[in-house]
């Protein structure tokens, strides 16, 4: 379940200040994910939040503020970018910090686990990364995704599975 | 629950796997080593993809919004109120607008005939017509890519991304309009036209042939004025915190994308 910022009781310049402070960093992970540029995905995340200023009012139940907020992203995405969306991915280097602190080997991971990652196919991609950096549950993401609770469990495994796959940890693939 | 049950509700959240699903795990190895490998793995996972960099002045930037929407509101407001206030009151105020409308047309009047009569002659300097040749000069490095941009081959366009990889470190974004995304670029790199100041050269193609726009951080110049050579001719343009020049073949009208670029280039540092 994703957290919830504390906004009964305050103004609206406050219950948006919390908003942002609560979730501006899991939005823009996740857009950097969608538009695949740090640029892009920063005007992604101001329009956002442009978008959930002007109509926080029409937010009533805080509890969906998180589900609320990422749905604007992924339509302003559907909107402003994605007709234009190269098949250019700075995901790599630029966006994920380099730790010297980091085992050699973890690197190797990492690196592995970003390509996987981008390898998957968008309807297994999404899910995943909303439950991963959003921390929704499934019926969280089944709503924000307009799908059925047991299509997203089953896009879930099977992203996690192709991910096992292609670490060498799983040899069945995902056929269920 | 046979594996493949159980591996579907493994991974369909490892994190929090339900009673019965532990409850199996606890009671067969082969079961417990695909839960702990998949904890594991998600455990690295996110410890992986919450390392993604946030820019540190994007908070900032978020929180200035409701004051920035104020601020355009209140704008918005006055404009409507006084129009609204006008508009009520017609036939009261039509004598004070004919007055009004006489007396703004003295002004302007007066304002012409003074510029033409006492204003210098307009021109740039010598230091502003050195660095235009600068950058009629730096052209032909790219000459290769103008050529084959004019003979109108089907070349690769250049995404946005691209693009305001190029034009970042000037300081300068290309805004995702309508507008600018219909502009057909073909070449978007940072350049160095004057030493110690960064610049971005991106080439349109156009029916006019290739068009070329730099961006560029130096001073603003003091006027807007024109460069040409034997085949060039272009415009610099002087913006918020630098130059952006405009060069086409010596025959192409540059007016459409002079318009298009002084609205959707933002100088963001």
């Amino acid at each position: 379940m994703s957290e919830i910022p504390v906004l009964h009781g305050s103004t609206k310049k406050e219950r948006y200040e919390s908003l942002v402070a609560a979730f501006y960093q899991d939005l823009f992970r996740y857009a950097i994910w969608l538009c695949k540029n740090h640029a892009l995905a920063e005007d992604l995340v101001q329009e956002t939040f442009l978008r959930a200023w002007r109509s926080l009012d029409s937010l009533l139940n805080d509890k969906a503020a998180k589900a609320w907020l990422f749905t604007i992203l992924r339509r302003e995405n559907a909107r402003l970018y994605e007709r234009y969306r190269p098949e250019l991915v700075d995901i790599d280097g630029q966006s994920i910090a380099d730790s010297d602190e980091q085992e050699p080997e973890f690197k190797m991971d990492r690196e592995l686990l970003v390509n996987a990652i981008k390898r998957l196919e968008a309807d297994y991609r999404e899910p995943l990364l909303l439950q991963v950096v959003g921390g929704f549950s499934g019926k969280e993401i089944a709503e924000i995704l307009e799908l059925n609770n047991n299509t997203v469990m089953t896009r879930l495994f099977r992203a996690r599975a192709k991910l096992k796959t292609e670490f060498g940890l799983d040899s069945e693939e995902a056929n269920d | 629950m046979n594996e493949a049950d159980f591996r579907k509700r493994i991974y369909s959240n490892p994190l929090e796997p339900d009673q019965e699903t532990l409850e199996q795990a606890s009671g067969d190895p082969q079961l417990r080593k695909i839960l702990d490998e998949t904890q594991k793995m998600e455990a690295e996972m996110q410890g992986i993809l919450n390392t993604i960099d946030v820019p540190s002045g994007l908070k900032a930037r978020l929180l200035a919004i409701p004051e920035a929407e104020n601020f355009n509101q209140g704008a918005a407001h006055t404009t409507t109120q006084t129009l609204e206030q006008l508009a009520g009151k017609p036939a009261a105020n039509a004598n004070y607008f004919q007055y009004f409308a006489i007396a703004a047309t003295l002004v302007l009047a007066l304002g012409v005939s003074f510029s033409l009569t006492f204003a210098p002659t307009a021109a740039p300097n010598p230091a502003e017509i050195a660095f235009g040749n600068e950058v009629l000069e730096h052209l032909y490095h790219e000459i290769t890519e103008i050529g084959a941009i004019n003979r109108g081959g089907e070349l690769p366009a250049v995404g946005l991304p691209m693009i305001r990889n190029a034009m970042a470190p000037v300081g300068t974004q290309l805004t995702a309009s309508s507008a600018s995304m219909a502009a057909s670029v073909k070449f978007a790199k940072p350049c160095i036209i004057v030493p110690a100041f960064d610049s971005a050269h991106l080439i349109l193609q156009s029916p006019q042939g290739a068009v070329n726009v730099f961006v560029i951080n130096n001073s603003p110049v003091s006027m807007e004025y024109s460069i040409n050579d034997d085949r060039f001719s272009g415009v610099v343009i002087p913006m918020d915190k630098g130059n952006m020049i405009l060069v086409g073949e010596s025959n192409a009208d540059l007016s459409e994308y002079k318009k298009l670029f002084a609205e959707n280039v933002d100088w963001v540092i």
